[in-house]
């Protein structure tokens, strides 16, 4: 432990909003000669100079958009090629981007797009862009094809038309609220990528590796690619084609060049940034405080961006079902426990979720009792959470027929109280975790075997061989469409993970709740407003919260580091901190 | 021709050698539970569809031995496959190797010329203050951690800015001239090659010393000098040549570590090599990737036991009649 540093935050500090930046208005569609540019609003900058980032990892797999399966290749692609539509980095709306406008009429939505925009390579943008875009890929499920089956409805793809060069429209088979979000998916260069895609999809797939040369990639975003470097940096440099112009007209981005720097761990990103080679720090844990007590008189600004879209969990295993050899997967006596409201309620009420964010994540988290994350405009705004409170969970232990003699926990059939908790092995944070929920469950006289297991063996455990209790775990959540949950939340997901049902399971042995859950799944994203959408999402939110077959613990914050002399940065929630590549200059 | 022979011998017996090595890694890998796609599966967003596709894409719905054979077929071929990200494992490597063998070539060549003189110099000067001292210093050398002495040397880079915090070169360094670029490249390799450089130095110092002792005690040293020879007369030529015979041998095995020796310095350093592709490799169990890093490493150590075979049949007479 440093002595040189306060063990924990400021209150005041974590929860400072970001209300004192002054936003610019949203981007504006200005003609000049005939071309359709986009036009920031944020203050006129200086052209010139270069912002170094870091990536932890090995580096992207492939700039091509279409294929890209994590995140550091879809981040890298994301800056090359623009898609349709955005989303408001403030208001999380979808507006347009690569599109002049759009309008939605019933289950029609027709897409306007820009005249006069160009490829890198000067070739222009038009509809047929956009018709082999969809046509070729996306429906034929080229590359990563979790864009189709996004826009799959019962099955059906929707129906695209191009009604003159710069005009398309797509129909869906009904109404489908999530499918207007997919259409911020990357256009990419029909004149480019056609030959590729034509030979198939092995060939598609290898298209545009890393090791492609920069100066033959044709794109259409802020920036392309100029070199790449295994395992050191990648580097990318301002498209001169690109149709967002700033207020005095001049086409942005500013920047000359940005610079991904390959860090192989956090430790390496931190040496970089104390090194001054890397501009921009996601700061962690115990070192908020170290950045926050040296920020006066250094280089950097710290924004706290608040909680992320990652959340932390106990999920309990609800499976009752048998595997092939007729065993059942969880042992029945325990599956009369976890199934048991009341025995999972003891849990939630017994865990010190404040003590954890404390001492866990030195004060940089937020208790959560949501399904959705902190940061979701779906988040339902009732749930207040409870504090932690033993007496609560040994009542409700008590009502549900446990008895507590000399402080070990029997059911009613005088079995003792024993389960085995895992987590994933090596990551500190679910290992600290665990050792703090063994010792609040401890004390009501439960058995807690805590067993963290290697990474890849906790999955299957989860996915496939579903002999487990308890584990705690994270997933991440999408701020803005609640849809994208479907896998974890509807009862034939492949990702319900507290009751997985196989693949090919016939039974509707759905408890009344999950179907519950169903039909709200199928009914959300069948209505297009927010205000209809809401209330049924603030349903699914309260199910979970009152049956906790997931008990949610907290959600960590985000609290970045940037150097001062980088301007227009608008830290957002919805969209962190240097979303605006296009805007920030150097002063 | 005898020589010849003895050589195609151990190229052929390099064969079932290689064959043993790839079926007992490959099914060591296929059988430990790691699940190149655990993270997918964990994915939300990722739909069953397209774990399906990866499933068959990797040949993971095959059995085992299936995927060995297919493996093993392409390798003949000379095809190392591509990886679980779907780049050609070739490329990758390609990459990475002469940043390793630059690293490693230049650790190696600094040792041997620095190493062996010392080591020559401690074993003559038995027991003086030089021995000594040189004694403490590789002690200390061979004690260290590798990766300790490394986090050392990178923390001793951010608080002077002197180097620069691992990597290889500088990311403007495409826009640098001729001399730039090598200041840079210096710059970068300056702090892993002291570190690899301190901890093999001392090694091989110890080891000349030794044998260099050994041989200063045989008879025929005694005899040389009885002789009434100059004792730099005894040293180099009778005793050093005698001495460095089993150098030779150890010279073989450092060719083998040419490619693989230095991973965990490459990792602290964040160095653009080998060891740490490898390193994530195992970990996300990229089949194709760690298969070929293993067979490339298990080549090598052949490779070099078989130089160092043929140099010790041209230093040592005594072996040149032999057959093998």
């Amino acid at each position: 432990m440093r002595a040189d540093v306060p063990e924990k935050l400021p209150d005041k500090f974590v929860n400072q909003e970001l209300k004192n930046i002054d936003y610019p208005d949203d981007e504006k569609n200005v003609t000049i000669n005939g071309v359709d540019y986009l036009q920031s609003q944020a203050p006129v900058g200086k052209f010139g100079g270069e912002l170094v980032i870091s990536t932890i990892g090995e580096g992207p797999k492939t700039f091509n958009p279409c294929n890209t399966k994590d995140a550091t290749s879809s981040s890298m692609a994301g800056l090359m090629y623009d898609g349709l539509l955005t989303t408001n980095p403030r208001s999380g709306k979808v507006v347009p981007l690569l599109a002049k406008s759009f309008e939605i009429d019933e289950n029609d939505y027709t897409i306007h797009l820009r005249h006069g925009v160009k490829w890198s390579d000067g070739k222009p943008i038009t509809a047929d862009d956009v018709m082999y875009t969809f046509e070729e890929i996306v429906f034929k499920g080229f590359g990563n094809p979790s864009t189709m089956d996004a826009m799959m409805m019962d099955g059906k793809l929707p129906e695209l038309v191009k009604i003159d060069d710069y005009t398309v429209k797509f129909t869906t088979p009904r109404p489908f609220a999530p499918f207007l979000r997919q259409l911020t998916y990357p256009i990419v260069p029909k004149h480019y990528f056609k030959p590729y895609s034509d030979k198939g999809e092995s060939v598609f797939n290898a298209f545009l590796s890393p090791d492609t040369p920069p100066k033959t990639i044709v794109s259409n975003g802020a920036f392309r690619l100029k070199e790449y470097v295994a395992a050191q940096r990648v580097v990318f440099e301002r498209n001169p084609n690109y149709y967002k112009i700033n207020l005095k007209g001049e086409k942005l981005p500013y920047l000359n060049k940005l610079v991904y720097m390959i860090v192989g761990d956090t430790n390496n990103e931190i040496l970089k940034f104390e090194a001054k080679e890397v501009d921009v720090l996601s700061l962690r844990g115990s070192n908020v405080a170290r950045y926050k007590l040296k920020e006066p008189d250094s280089d950097y600004t710290i924004y706290n961006l608040g909680p992320d879209t990652g959340t932390l969990f106990l999920i309990i295993n609800l499976n009752n079902r048998k595997d092939r050899n007729g065993k059942p997967y969880v042992n029945p006596t325990k599956h009369s426990w976890f199934a048991n409201r009341d025995f999972r309620a003891a849990i939630d009420w017994a865990l010190d979720r404040k003590n954890m964010v404390q001492n866990i994540a030195s004060g940089v988290a937020e208790p959560l009792f949501t399904a959705e994350s902190l940061n979701s405009i779906y988040l339902n705004n009732y749930i207040k959470g409870h504090p932690c409170d033993p007496n609560v969970s040994r009542e409700s232990l008590t009502k549900a027929g446990f008895v507590n003699k000399d402080g070990i926990l029997y059911d009613n059939d005088g079995n003792r109280v024993e389960f085995d908790l895992y987590t994933n092995a090596g990551n500190l944070e679910r290992e600290a975790l665990g050792v703090m929920i063994k010792q609040d469950l401890e004390d009501l006289g439960m058995k807690v075997n805590f067993k963290p297991v290697e990474f890849n063996s906790l999955v299957n455990k989860l996915t496939n061989t579903h002999d487990w209790d308890m584990a705690i775990m994270g997933l991440t959540g999408s701020p803005l469409e609640p849809h994208d949950g479907k896998n974890v939340w509807t009862s034939k997901g492949s990702l319900h993970l507290f009751n997985m049902r196989p693949s090919d399971y016939k039974v509707d042995d759905r408890l009344d709740w999950e179907k519950e859950i169903d039909d709200i799944f199928r009914e959300g994203a069948l209505k297009l407003s927010f205000e209809e959408r809401k209330p049924l999402y603030d349903r699914y939110q309260t199910i979970i919260y009152n049956q906790k077959p997931i008990i949610y613990l907290y959600s960590p914050t985000r609290i970045t580091a940037i150097r001062k002399k980088f301007k227009n940065i608008f830290p957002t929630p919805l969209s962190g901190l240097i979303y605006n590549l296009d805007e920030i200059y150097v002063e | 021709m005898e020589f010849f022979k003895y050589i195609s011998k151990r190229i052929l017996q390099v064969i079932p050698l290689l064959i043993i090595v790839s079926l007992i890694s490959f099914f060591i890998i296929r059988l430990s539970p790691v699940d190149p796609l655990a993270e997918l599966r964990l994915n939300p967003s990722i739909s069953k569809e397209t774990l399906d596709k990866e499933i068959k894409r990797l040949n993971l719905d095959k059995p085992i031995y299936v995927q060995y054979f297919s493996w093993a077929k392409s390798f003949v071929k000379g095809d190392l496959g591509y990886t679980s990200a779907g780049e050609k494992v070739s490329t990758k490597l390609k990459e990475r190797i002469p940043n390793t063998l630059l690293l490693t070539t230049i650790v190696i060549f600094m040792t041997w010329i620095v190493g062996l003189p010392l080591g020559v110099l401690a074993a003559v000067r038995k027991e003086t203050a030089l021995d000594r001292i040189l004694t403490v210093v590789s002690s200390i050398g061979m004690a260290i951690p590798s990766f300790f002495f490394a986090i050392l040397m990178l923390i001793f880079a951010v608080k002077t800015g002197w180097f620069p915090v691992g990597g290889l070169t500088s990311y403007n360094f495409n826009e640098m001239s001729f001399a730039g670029k090598f200041v840079d490249i210096s710059k970068h390799l300056v702090l892993p090659v002291i570190v690899l450089f301190t901890i093999s130095l001392s090694g091989l110092q110890r080891q000349m010393r030794a044998n260099m002792l050994e041989v200063l005690d045989s008879d025929y040293v005694k005899f040389a000098r009885a002789k009434g020879l100059s004792e730099g007369k005894v040293i180099f030529k009778h005793a050093l040549r005698n001495a460095i015979n089993p150098m030779i041998t150890l010279l073989g095995f450092e060719f083998a570590g040419l490619l693989s020796g230095a991973a965990l310095t490459e990792y602290v350093f964040q160095y653009p090599g080998l060891g740490r592709l490898i390193l994530e490799a195992v970990m996300k169990s990229d089949i194709n990737l760690v298969m070929a890093s293993l067979m490339m490493g298990t080549i090598m150590l052949i490779l070099g036991n078989l130089i160092a075979d043929i140099l010790l049949m041209i230093t040592d007479p005594r072996l040149r009649g032999v057959k093998g």
